[in-house]
């Protein structure tokens, strides 16, 4: 019986971890500037291939995945200050922008970096609960998706930047009237959606595939999860992931995975249905 | 005042505050472009007419996401969703049916049908549901994602529909071309002269209906819902219903499209229904310029004609120019390409005029103003 | 030649391009065939379907090429399969894949499942025991594979435990890992494809799973050994027709020849062998048919059922009732520090299921696909 419970527990944490930690980079830029970023999947393949050569080079993995997040992070500054900064206003057109980007982005490491990276291995080993025995890394993974909300929250609610940021967001004008220095906050914001996303990838770098193309693995269960959730990372991502984590661990372990796939995308149907503006939505309607 | 003659009238309703391009020597140009395009065959080979056939396909999908976004103002990512549900519907209906008697036509008409009745049920629950602006893009690029996802798994023998199988990622291939019923033998229309002058045909048959829709009352009321929804409301008119009309005649041309397209390949795949598929449609209406019909056509046929000159002459760097050029586009051309083209004369006298509302949300701020931000704030 | 050169696919694909210019340069360094010389017509297909409908409409009416070499996945030789046989072309399809097609437009150099299967799994059976559980990638390629390894596994007198097709584009292994756990298997069938299911190696190392491993695609193909640390592929024995390890002075000198003209080549896998030697196959064709390059010609050369070529994995030679290849297929075994052993070579094992099942390209053209569930119809 404790095997059985601790087999779920394990798979619905390890299916909540994957969908929370694909999704938060992509909701905190949507949420926060309704920007849709489609290069989302090649910030977390930039954080990947910097946590795999920063590993290879002799980091350990918890530095070399800190490494992935800051690089991915920058290169987020870059390229809002190049790109996204002209789009504000516009957000239909950073569609377009953040779809170039992405196919620079790919084609671009293909070129100039061949096309696969060899990989590093998982850590941790593993340990055995009742006959079956399940890797130790993937717990972690769990504790950092919850780690990385609580930090999050934090961020948003303890610290200047974050109250400026929800300032920026809920009235811009009136921000920058007050002397709030708004298209530093934006820059910061994306940076920081980039970085989570680059966070991201260095932690599944080790139990993944390294090509230029990976990104695209996480960017359905990205989307599905900020659908679900809504525009609120908080209220939204963090049930969105729960609740989308129970679904797949449950009709995967009762059927396989097909199941957990057709599952998810009949959560989401579901969801547009009786909650069209996700989780968060419903919830900030009836606190309001 | 004489009554002006039927030509005249016919003319007028044509042209309107929401097009590009009026007046005779429009006309003239216009008229002097398809015979061109009529004429054209005569000096090609089978490649480049099979091939402009496929350009052409891929215009009724862009048209119609011309009408919901770019006049509109609602952004329809999941456009694919409608392409490839009609494709399938086509194959599902010739396969089962065989392309005797003009069943291929009726084919058309079924797939297209699907493909608006179930935009009109999304469509109910997503405009009655009152979700717009960016959230609306999300929700149907997810759409189409989800039946990406649902169709290439549909490999196994379960998966059919009388005798046509589904066949997962591999795709339906086998369906039968278009087919018109002639005495004396049907006339199957492969890629080549005959289906070029069909499709070129429904190409300005739809360009001319489209023309007359946007600059009828329902179209000025879409572009007014564009503007500003909530003033429109004021106005008495009900925003979701003009929404959900121009929603499912989009839908209805992107159906045509992939219906045409599987026609003229005798495939479909789950493929296209992709995320790079569904992307497409967006960057040819973005890059034509979206609030003008005209200059989405001339901008679809472009860039698809640029990206496969790409593709033939770049080698491995045709994707990383292909990338540069949206993004230099959307930087620099912000109405699009062509609409910034043909505004270029009269632009600098109406500057301050277009300032701020020139995009498709007509909002001027970084989150969009309260009635298009569906959540109306933050945490 | 039609191939991906960027996108998902080009991990495997750039050395078929290779494959083939290295075979074309070496034919016309000799002199060309029957004393013409070969020029190759390149696209890159970017691993997207649409584009292999474009350009293989290019390549047989603009370019009007003799002979196409293209596709990797079987969803892009199914989206151009239609267009060689409306355009009367002839193509080679020079890939390990499913099996079935019988189409007379095709010739398919690469290995089918009952060349790859009716060796591995029998011999594994043996070795390690009856109990066996497949993992497949759920699409045409895995349901086809795993029904072969059903039906094989059944006449070997052996019972599968469990079967688990995996969405494409699954990355996550935690569930299946622990189904694999619960049902004990002697031998673990993985079928897996493209690099998001790659993953699973990694992720059942990590959690402790260690059952013998069979495949017919992974190593030969994506060179999985080479990519990921040891040991995650340990165990694992792979049904290949060549690769890089196979340890003879043919195969040695190829490999010398090949880098010496590609010296950054990351791995020679099998198709990039295929590729090679289907041009000399054709090579061979268009000589015994005295110079000639149309298709009839050519086919009744095949039909005399005596087109071989010594290849470096041995000596091929075409079936003319399928078109496909008879192979030599060598098991590959993955050691603990990745290293590949050789316990088992098997020679000239023939494509017969098609031919057995009733297709016939000697006498009729189906043009199309068939599986062990959906056979050919007797005639």
């Amino acid at each position: 019986m404790f095997d059985a419970v601790f087999g779920f527990l394990y798979q619905f944490g390890d299916a909540f971890a994957f969908l929370v930690l694909c999704a938060t980079g992509l909701a905190v830029i949507f949420g926060m500037m309704w920007v849709i970023n489609l290069a989302h999947g090649e910030f977390i393949m930039c954080g990947a291939y910097v946590t795999v050569t920063a590993a290879r080079a002799g980091l350990p993995l918890a530095l070399a995945i800190l490494c992935g997040a800051v690089v991915a992070g920058l290169v987020g500054i870059l390229v809002e200050r190049l790109v996204i900064r002209h789009l504000y206003g516009r957000p239909l057109d950073t569609i377009v922008a953040t779809w170039g980007i992405s196919l620079i982005a790919a084609q671009g490491t293909l070129i100039v970096l061949g096309p696969g990276l060899p990989g590093i291995s998982t850590p941790l080993g593993s340990i055995s609960a009742g006959g079956l025995s399940y890797s130790v890394y993937r717990l972690v993974l769990m504790a950092t998706a919850l780690a990385i909300l609580a930090a999050l929250y934090l961020v948003f609610n303890r610290t200047r930047f974050g109250i400026l940021a929800r300032a920026t967001i809920q009235v811009p004008h009136m921000a920058e009237a007050l002397g709030v220095d708004t298209r530093l906050i934006y820059s910061l914001t994306f940076g920081l959606g980039a970085a989570l996303a680059g966070a991201t990838g260095g932690l599944y770098a080790p139990t993944m595939t390294m090509v230029p193309t990976m990104g695209a693995q996480f960017i359905m269960e990205a989307f599905v999860t900020v659908v679900v959730g809504g525009a609120d990372v908080f209220l939204g991502t963090a049930p969105a992931g729960a609740v989308l984590g129970l679904v797949k661990a449950a009709m995967t372990s009762w059927q396989g995975q097909l199941f957990g796939q057709i599952g998810l995308l009949i959560a989401v149907i579901v969801v547009i249905r009786v909650l069209p503006r996700g989780i968060s939505g419903f919830l900030l309607r009836e606190r309001s | 005042m004489a009554r002006p003659g039927l030509p005249v009238r016919l003319l007028r309703r044509l042209e309107g505050p929401q097009t590009m391009g009026r007046g005779p020597l429009f006309w003239l140009g216009f008229l002097a472009v398809v015979a061109l395009a009529a004429l054209y065959p005569l000096t090609a080979d089978g490649y480049t007419v099979g091939n402009t056939i496929y350009f052409f396909n891929w215009c009724f999908m862009a048209l119609g996401l011309c009408l919901i976004w770019g006049y509109g103002g609602a952004l329809s990512f999941g456009q694919t969703a409608f392409f490839g549900l009609a494709g399938y519907g086509y194959g599902i209906v010739t396969l089962n049916l065989g392309a005797a008697h003009g069943l291929t036509l009726l084919a058309v008409v079924c797939a297209v049908a699907a493909a608006s009745a179930f935009a009109a049920v999304l469509g109910y629950f997503l405009f009655f549901g009152r979700i717009g602006g960016v959230f609306l893009g999300i929700v149907t690029l997810s759409v189409t994602l989800v039946f990406e996802r649902f169709m290439a798994q549909t490999a196994g023998p379960e998966w059919h529909v009388g005798v046509a199988r589904l066949n997962g990622f591999n795709g339906m291939s086998g369906m039968p071309p278009l087919t018109i019923p002639w005495p004396g033998g049907d006339i199957a229309l492969f890629p080549d002269v005959p289906l070029y002058y069909v499709v070129l045909a429904l190409l300005v048959v739809v360009y001319l209906g489209l023309r007359i829709l946007v600059n009828s009352r329902f179209g000025n009321v879409l572009v007014a819902i564009r503007e500003n929804p909530l003033r429109a409301t004021m106005l008495g008119y009900d925003v979701r219903r003009y929404q959900l009309g121009g929603f499912v005649i989009g839908a209805a041309l992107a159906g045509l499209s992939g219906v045409l397209y599987t026609a003229w390949g005798q495939y479909i795949t789950p493929s296209s229904m992709g995320i790079t598929a569904a992307a497409l449609p967006i960057v040819w209406v973005a890059v034509g310029g979206r609030a003008d019909l005209t200059a989405t056509l001339l901008g679809t046929l472009s860039v698809l004609a640029g990206f496969q000159l790409l593709t033939v002459y770049g080698s491995q760097y045709a994707l990383v120019v292909m990338g540069l050029l949206l993004v230099l586009t959307v930087l620099l051309a912000p109405e699009g390409l062509i609409a910034g083209l043909a505004r270029l004369p009269g632009r600098l006298a109406r500057r301050g005029r277009q300032n701020g509302n020139g995009n498709g949300n007509g909002n001027g701020n970084a989150n969009g103003s309260p009635n298009a931000n569906p959540n109306g704030g933050g945490a | 030649m039609l191939e991906d050169q960027s996108g998902d696919f080009a991990l495997a694909t750039i050395g078929k391009v290779h494959g083939i210019q290295l075979a074309t340069d070496e034919i016309n360094a000799a002199g060309g065939i029957a004393g013409r010389k070969l020029e190759l017509v390149i696209y890159d297909t970017q691993s997207d379907n649409t584009r292999y409908q474009e350009f293989m409409r290019r390549v047989l009416q603009r370019d009007k090429v003799d002979a196409v070499f293209a596709g990797f996945s079987s969803a892009s030789r199914e989206a151009y399969r239609p267009i060689v046989d409306q355009l009367n072309g002839l193509a080679f399809y020079n890939n390990q894949y499913e099996g079935g097609v019988c189409d007379a437009h095709m010739i398919v150099t690469g290995a089918v499942p009952e060349q790859q299967f009716s060796t591995l799994i029998p011999w594994m059976m043996e070795k390690f025991g009856k109990k066996v559980y497949t993992i497949a990638a759920d699409y045409n390629f895995g349901q086809i594979s795993a029904e072969w390894v059903r039906n094989i596994v059944k006449e070997n007198g052996g019972t599968m435990v469990g079967e688990e097709f995996i969405p494409l584009g699954v990355s996550q292994f935690s569930s299946t890992i622990q189904n694999i756990q619960k049902a004990k298997p002697d031998v673990l069938v993985t079928l897996l494809v493209g690099t998001a299911q790659a993953s699973y190696y990694e992720q059942a190392a990590a959690a402790n799973l260690h059952v013998p491993m069979g495949s017919s695609v992974n190593v030969g193909q994506g060179y999985e050994h080479k990519r990921f640390k040891p040991p995650s592929l340990a165990n694992m024995y792979v049904t290949t027709n060549w690769i890089e390890e196979v340890d003879d002075p043919k195969s040695k000198a190829f490999i010398a020849k090949w880098h010496a003209k590609f010296p950054n080549e990351p791995y020679i896998n099998q198709e990039a062998e295929n590729s090679y030697l289907a041009v000399y196959l054709y090579k061979e064709m268009v000589e015994r048919a005295g110079g000639s390059t149309k298709r009839d010609d050519l086919r009744a050369v095949i039909a005399k059922g005596d087109v071989c070529f010594d290849a470096p994995e041995g000596k091929v030679c075409i079936d003319p009732k399928s078109q496909h290849m008879s192979h030599t297929i060598y098991l590959a075994k993955v050691g603990e520090d990745h290293s590949i052993s050789f316990p088992k070579v098997w020679e000239n094992i023939k494509p017969y299921w098609l031919g057995d099942a009733g297709c016939d390209l000697t006498k009729s053209n189906p043009n199309a696909q068939y599986t062990p569930s959906n056979p050919p119809p007797k005639s």
